[in-house]
């Protein structure tokens, strides 16, 4: 089963709010999950994202596609990182996120459904 | 049974060789390529096993050769012109023409997006299979594949043929070509680039590819000097990255981590360049590096010939990142309030202001000059700047240690 597992938080506060030490063990933990995910196989892809400050909306106005900044440039927490990972179970794709969410404000799991939904 | 490793160091070397010798004959340097391709897969699963041939080249040729006929006989026979093929047949003898520089100069054709001409170089004079190519981009083998047929049909379509460029071109050209020599290098360099798994490594690539133009034009000064400069950037790699993956700045590393062979070589490539023809902008920075090289500590590092260095290259080739680069030296030489005011100068410019490498450099200096605060908003905003992964979490962690000295006040 695939999941996509969403990490949110902001890279700003965290410098600004987190010990050197705490930073550290983050980065260890982020690289030895990464690790143990392609070892084991469930790693399917992942990328950490720029800062949600980078980020640009298009909305359709009028019919026509307008990109403007944000609505995240201010936000305390948006996307900052994604794992599509293919695991035994929910419960599996639990276990992870709750390894995750120690070092990061909000997670979210959501399922990637295998193929169209039957008739 | 032979080493893999030894077959595909040798393909490398041979594929620019065969798509030239190829395309030499019969034209169509796109098809060229493709067969190329197919000679150099067949060869990658035979050779291991049976041993190399005694002449590899001409194997490779004949095999491209037949690969190449069969291609143009399905064109021919879907529009229905035969005798096109009565003209090709397969010859044994291997000409000694190498056009390997004619190949690299079309696959940096300025009608080319960069990223194209990075993938076709990589496989048509680097000799690596577009799902290596792929691999080391991070993109899926298709879409690689895709970028790679597009390229061709963007040369054909700008009427190329397979020849080098005019001589009046020839300095424009050059310039493309080194720049794209040099992306390859630094998208291999670039911390947290994932080619240890990669297989293909980039950086190694881009230094097999540039000796092969060094080779080609000899009294070239700045070919020369990229080759240097990606030789004593390349030595410091072991130590730019902790094992945790954590960068580790310059004024930082273990020096004795640093490849003491590749620093011999660059500093004697440069010795025997410098002063024998136009001195250009690689020429300078790779004496910008083997002046770093050469220091056995950060403290020892000669400054104020590295700040002479970045005054020439500004003249050279004036630039906002030229300018950024020798504000850290006007800093090291006169002190970090004198390097602000440099970059005060280039605050307004667009190119440059608001980049994060505008806002690292800023961080560094305010640090030098105790301005901790103003540091920590520098590097903030730098952080939030960064693309990459691995730099957003080293500046994290500058911000962290000045937070957490500010607070132990």
């Amino acid at each position: 089963m695939k999941y996509m597992i969403a990490m949110f938080g902001s890279a700003s506060e965290m410098g600004a709010t987190k010990t050197p030490e705490w930073i550290n063990e983050m980065i260890a933990f982020m690289i030895d999950i990464d690790a143990r995910l392609r070892a084991s196989g469930e790693m399917v892809y992942n990328e950490g994202l720029a800062d949600g400050s980078q980020a640009k909306v298009v909305r359709l106005e009028n019919g026509q596609p307008v990109a403007t900044d944000g609505p995240f440039a201010e936000a305390k927490e948006s996307i900052i990182g994604f794992w599509i990972v293919d695991v035994a179970s929910e419960q599996r794709a639990l276990e992870i996120c709750g390894e995750i969410v120690q070092w990061s404000e909000v997670v979210e799991l959501r399922p990637v459904p295998a193929g169209p939904p039957e008739q | 049974m032979t080493s893999e490793r030894a077959v595909v160091d040798l393909l490398r070397q041979l594929a620019p060789q065969v798509v030239g010798m190829l395309a030499r004959r019969h034209g169509q340097w796109d098809l060229a390529e493709d067969a190329t391709q197919e000679a150099l897969l067949a060869a990658s699963t035979q050779w291991p096993h049976d041993g190399i041939p005694d002449n590899p080249r001409a194997w490779l040729l004949a095999v491209a050769s037949r690969r190449f006929i069969d291609a143009v006989r399905s064109e021919s026979a879907r529009r229905e012109r035969q005798n096109a093929v009565a003209a090709l047949e397969v010859r044994g003898d291997v000409p000694d023409h190498d056009d390997s520089l004619t190949l690299l100069y079309l696959c940096c054709h300025p009608a080319l997006s960069v990223p194209s001409q990075l993938a076709l170089t990589l496989r048509a004079v680097g000799g690596l299979t577009t799902a290596e190519i792929a691999k080391a981009f991070l993109v899926p083998e298709a879409t690689m594949a895709q970028r790679i047929s597009r390229a061709k049909q963007q040369i054909r379509a700008a009427g190329t043929v397979f020849e080098p460029p005019p001589d009046a071109e020839l300095g424009e050209r050059l310039a493309v070509v080194l720049q794209v020599l040099y992306l390859i290098f630094n998208e291999g360099y670039t911390p947290g680039s994932r080619t240890a798994e990669s297989g293909a490594d980039l950086t190694d690539e881009a230094i097999r590819i540039t000796r092969m133009l060094r080779a080609g034009l000899p009294s070239n000064g700045e070919a020369a000097g990229l080759l240097a400069l990606m030789l004593l950037t390349d030595a410091r790699r072991p130590a730019r990255e902790r094992a945790d993956g954590m960068l580790v700045p310059l004024a930082d590393q273990d020096r004795s981590l640093w490849t003491t062979p590749l620093i011999a070589e660059g500093v004697e490539l440069l010795d025997a360049t410098l002063g024998a023809g136009p001195v250009g902008p690689y020429q300078l920075q790779a004496a910008i590096a083997a002046l770093h090289d050469e220091a056995a500590t950060a403290d020892g590092t000669d400054w104020p010939q590295i700040l002479a260095l970045y005054t020439v290259l500004e003249q050279v080739s004036p630039g906002p990142v030229v300018t950024l680069n020798r504000a850290v030296a006007v800093a090291m030489v006169d002190g970090p309030r004198a390097g602000l005011a440099l970059l005060g100068t280039i605050a307004g410019e667009p190119g440059i202001a608001h980049t994060h490498r505008f806002d690292v450099v800023r961080g560094h200096l305010l640090e030098l000059a105790g301005d901790t605060a103003a540091a920590a908003e520098a590097y903030g905003a730098a952080m939030r700047g960064t693309v990459s992964v691995a730099e957003r979490r080293y500046l994290a962690l500058k911000v962290a240690r000045i937070a957490a000295t500010s607070r132990d006040f």
